[in-house]
């Protein structure tokens, strides 16, 4: 994988998508998630966690915002998702087994 | 935020990848006329907390990676532009912002801020490698 810097791209919003597209983000950072179990620690309603389980294995999305995740959980009923799956936590103390996860998301977490 | 992170490693595999990516305060958005890729008339910040709390950020990645817990795979930057139908639009959208300056810095006048608007927003991320 390059190390050089990907400056420039310019990505679509709106005002009801403050966000990037999950599928433009993801394709950006480069990672391969096709098969991977997949940790998005911050996933607020799941943008990025819905958007991610197209390709993973598995995607677990992790937040502090019950009322969120619970927005997440409809939406990926909506979608007919069932390899994602949404739990309470904190980026701190995720209460998660070691070595569970190939890929881990902090998208405005940190 | 280094608890974060080194929770992070602890559940990630043996060369598992944590993607960091967040808004970069360090590069003012650019407000474009008319179009996401039209003239650059002004330009918003960001609020000095905000300023402050990604500074402790990258600082929590530099300590991470210093003690060979993670090494850095990739970074980038990517832009992300957000339409607004005019000024008064954007001027709503800023004032209640957590991380914008509630002001932007006009390089046009007035007469030239009517119409549609787009801010391109930074955001920069890192791939980085769980050792």
């Amino acid at each position: 994988m390059s190390a050089t810097a990907n400056v420039g791209r310019l990505l679509p919003g709106g005002l009801g998508y403050l966000r990037p597209p999950a599928e433009i983000e993801l394709a950006a950072y480069g990672v391969d998630l096709r098969g991977r179990r997949v940790a998005d620690i911050g996933a607020g309603e799941g943008r990025l966690a819905l958007g991610a389980a197209r390709d993973a294995k598995t995607v677990l999305a992790v937040d502090p915002d019950r009322t969120a995740l619970g927005r997440g959980r409809t939406e990926a009923t909506r979608r007919g998702l069932r390899n994602v799956t949404f739990r309470y936590g904190t980026a701190q103390d995720l209460r998660l087994p070691d070595r569970s996860f190939e890929v881990v998301i902090f998208s405005w977490t940190l | 935020m280094v608890d974060a992170l080194e929770e992070a490693r602890r559940i990630l595999v043996d060369d598992g990848v944590l993607v960091d990516a967040r808004p970069d305060s360090r590069v003012s958005a650019r407000v474009r006329a008319r179009s996401a890729t039209g003239r650059v008339i002004g330009t918003i910040g960001s609020q000095r907390p905000t300023k402050s709390d990604d500074t402790h950020s990258d600082h929590a990645v530099a300590d991470v990676l210093r003690r060979g817990l993670f090494t850095s795979r990739r970074r980038g930057r990517l832009w992300h532009a957000i339409p607004f139908e005019d000024a008064g639009e954007l001027q709503d959208y800023l004032d209640d912002h957590l991380r914008f300056s509630h002001r932007v810095r006009w390089r046009v006048p007035r007469a030239a801020r009517a119409g549609r608007l787009f801010v391109e927003r930074a955001v920069r991320f890192e791939v980085l490698e769980r050792r």
